[in-house]
């Protein structure tokens, strides 16, 4: 409980409208169709697109340097970075990596660049502030 | 004396080299024993063959240690950890940095720096080495440093000049094998090592001809007998309370499949050489992935101590010490050789305190078990070492593992693991003192909850599955570190002192009773000998010290040194676990703390006594 409470002031603080009240349903939608581009339900439960890309950020160890919580450590939080990098952008670096800062490029990994829409989903859904942990299922 | 380039020495040194090494007979380095034994050099990375990080050097001791100033310090250009020491050999000093590995010598009566040497490595490397970019160390022999670079490339450069005389890759770090681990010179063969564990590198050790830079034996961790230079007939194991030939096949019985292929058993520790006995002796890292239930086995022989052959690379003995991980406890920790009395009978052994939380008195001379004790009271994933069997007895509550207890596997989360996957100990080497006859050991005292989960092999790509938070041992004096003072034949703590960070530096011993160690804060601290609670000097260098302490003379007088820097696992881990939101702020309260005490940066820092 005092998590939960902790979780939804912090969201309000921070992102004041990127969630609704307690029990409702938070979506956001894509700029490109109607179709949200995540869908969470109580903070952490998720659409199977966004639980999708979940498991991808899971499965490509990027908590070994951005952190289990994507708060940040060698690499940078991603809570903060996806408040400014685009979608594009986004890709761009996952795709090619920033070798001089220690980003390796996922461009050859399949599992990344076939779930790269899910991943940005899930992580602009922690950086919005709407998926309020970092481990996260389904929508029952 | 300087060292000289002078031929017929060096064809002197070639034959001496060439008669120590037929069969039968020791085969040190003759020229690296000479500037080994002479106590005003650091000329190894332990300061000798054996690991023992002790210095007979005794003008600082424990009753002036306390007047000690700094005497110089230099900045090396570089973020990131800084693990490892210099060298010091006849008046100059060698200085090794994280990636992007750059070399400096410095001639101590100037302080000017003789040569540089930066390698041109593709950045590439970095992410393959995520999530620090820590290199431990340079080697010398007959002139020459060794230089081993993060993407595998091992070097010889001329330790006059800096020039290059020869290199060999010794990995492909696309496919995620890199090097942090120092190389070490034992006879004419330079021996290093692979790290990748969590890109499913199947781990190796290999020995290198000094001269020429050529492959003279490669031992894999994992796989066939004829790969691994195991002999199955005569590698002998502990095995129900004796030692027997491992038989036939010992490591592909243990793997489902072709899983040993990227089985992982890495090497990126510390290694140590027995010469009268020809043996060297390190350990192997943790199987690959570190999700155990994808892994079926015992997984041998990854968190394993090898004893092998010096010049054939042939294993004379191996141990397993945690079949089947389940919690990233790699074995790579420093074997350290020491002749002490165990359970009152003096005996040749070998000393490891390994991640697993456990502390191993082998006999080195034949892989005989003789002691495993906790060294970290609160160790609890398993109860003990049964001493027949040589197995640890997991207790099911924290095992990971579906094999071990079948309601715990993939996805779920087993809390309150002790020690955290950092170890109760990790690659920061412990010190042996002679006169006290124990052992000085820098530990972490963290727990974790662990998740592991599925995953696939992807070439090239992280291959780590499971998810894991940190925090300071609960219940316990809310730190994460001790410095222990710590009896292998017996194995009990003589003493235990709590700090507040993990102890992430090498300790030294030295002949003036003391011992000294670095902190994550930044402090550089000398305890007594006899009585480590007892702090007798404590100075706050520039940044968090991962580094090892190290001692030499110049001109007639001591110095003391150590790299700071903040980085490593240790500042991985210092990181690792904020805003959980299911930890109380009392857990995540130490790491935090870290961030209020040092920032990033590599330094030496240079001690010695005020001159009167």
């Amino acid at each position: 409980m005092r998590h939960r409470q902790f979780a939804i002031a912090f969201a309000l603080l921070c992102f004041g409208s990127a969630t609704q009240a307690e029990d409702a349903r938070a979506a956001a939608k894509s700029s490109a169709s109607d179709k949200p581009l995540y869908t969470v339900v109580d903070g952490y439960k998720v659409d199977a697109d966004t639980l999708q890309g979940f498991r991808t950020w899971r499965a490509a160890a990027c908590d070994r340097c951005h952190g289990a919580n994507q708060e940040g450590m060698v690499g940078p939080s991603l809570i903060e970075s996806l408040k400014t990098l685009s979608r594009d952008e986004f890709v761009t670096v996952v795709r090619d990596g920033r070798l001089d800062k220690g980003m390796q490029s996922f461009g050859s990994d399949q599992r990344v660049m076939d779930n790269i829409d899910h991943l940005y989903a899930y992580l602009k859904g922690r950086s919005d502030g709407a998926i309020t942990r970092a481990r996260v299922s389904a929508i029952e | 004396m300087k060292q000289t380039g002078n031929p017929a020495r060096r064809n002197m040194q070639l034959l001496a080299a060439v008669l120590l090494a037929l069969p039968g007979l020791a085969s040190a380095n003759a020229d690296l024993k000479a500037k080994i034994d002479n106590p005003g050099n650091w000329a190894a990375q332990a300061g000798d063959f054996y690991n023992q990080r002790y210095s007979k050097l005794d003008q600082i001791n424990k009753d002036n240690v306390g007047d000690m100033q700094v005497a110089w310090t230099f900045s090396t250009g570089v973020l990131r950890g800084h693990e490892g020491s210099p060298l010091v050999i006849d008046g100059m000093m060698y200085i090794h940095t994280p990636f992007p590995n750059k070399v400096f010598a410095i001639d101590l009566d100037t302080q000017k720096i003789v040569w540089r040497h930066e390698p041109r490595q593709d950045p590439s490397v970095i992410a393959q080495m995520c999530c620090d970019t820590v290199y431990r160390g340079l080697a010398y022999a007959e002139g020459k440093i060794f230089l081993q670079q993060a993407d595998s490339t091992l070097v010889a450069l001329d330790a006059k000049d800096g020039k290059v005389l020869w290199s060999v890759v010794n990995g492909d770090p696309k496919l995620g094998a890199v090097n942090t681990n120092a190389p070490h010179v034992f006879g004419d063969k330079v021996i290093t090592g692979i790290s990748g564990g969590e890109w499913g590198v199947r781990g190796f050790l290999a020995a290198y001809d000094i001269n020429t830079g050529k492959q003279v034996w490669k031992g894999y961790s994992v796989g066939p007998d004829a790969e691994m230079l195991i002999d199955p007939d005569k590698t002998m194991t502990w095995t129900d309370g004796e030692l027997k030939p491992v038989g036939k096949d010992s490591s592909l019985k243990t793997w489902q499949g072709d899983q040993w292929k990227i089985g992982g058993g890495t090497t990126w520790g510390w290694f140590s050489y027995d010469p009268a006995l020809n043996l060297v002796y390190y350990g192997t890292g943790n199987p690959s992935t570190w999700n155990p239930s994808q892994r079926p086995g015992d997984n041998k022989w990854t968190m394993t101590i090898f004893a092998r052959d010096l010049d054939t690379g042939v294993a004379k003995w191996v141990y397993q010490m945690t079949p089947h991980d389940e919690w990233d406890y790699d074995g790579v920790n420093e074997m350290i050789l020491a002749d002490i009395k165990v359970k009152g009978k003096d005996t040749k052994a070998l000393v490891h305190f390994d991640r697993n939380g456990f502390a191993y008195t082998m006999d080195r001379t034949n892989g005989a078990l003789l002691v495993a004790e906790k060294y970290d009271p609160t160790v609890n994933w398993a109860s003990h070492v049964d001493m027949k069997t040589g197995r640890p007895q997991v207790v099911a509550q924290y095992s990971t593992s579906k094999f071990t207890n079948p309601n715990h596997g993939p996805d779920v989360n087993v809390k309150g693991i002790c020690p955290a996957a950092l170890g109760t100990k990790d690659q920061q080497p412990a010190s042996f003192d002679p006169n006290t006859g124990l052992f000085y050991v820098p530990t972490n005292h963290v727990c974790m909850d662990y998740e592991p989960f599925e995953v696939e092999y992807v070439a090239g790509q992280p291959y780590v599955g499971a998810t894991l938070s940190m925090f300071p041992t609960p219940n316990s004096h809310g730190g994460m570190g001790n410095f222990i003072a710590w009896d292998a034949g017996e194995g009990k703590i003589v003493q235990s002192k709590p700090e507040k960070f993990s102890v992430w530096s090498g300790s030294l011993n030295t002949a003036g009773g003391i011992s000294c160690f670095g902190t994550l804060e930044g402090h550089l601290k000398c305890v007594d000998a006899k009585d480590i609670n007892k702090e007798l000097y404590s100075f706050k260098t520039p940044s968090g010290i991962i580094g090892n302490v190290f001692t030499y003379l110049h001109k007639g007088k001591q110095y003391l040194g150590v790299f700071s820097g903040i980085g490593g696992w240790a500042g991985i881990g210092m990181a690792a676990g904020l805003e959980q939101d299911t930890d109380g702020l009392g857990a995540v309260g130490g790491y935090r703390d870290l961030q209020n005490y040092t920032q990033l940066g590599g330094s030496l820092t240079i001690f010695a006594l005020p001159n009167r």
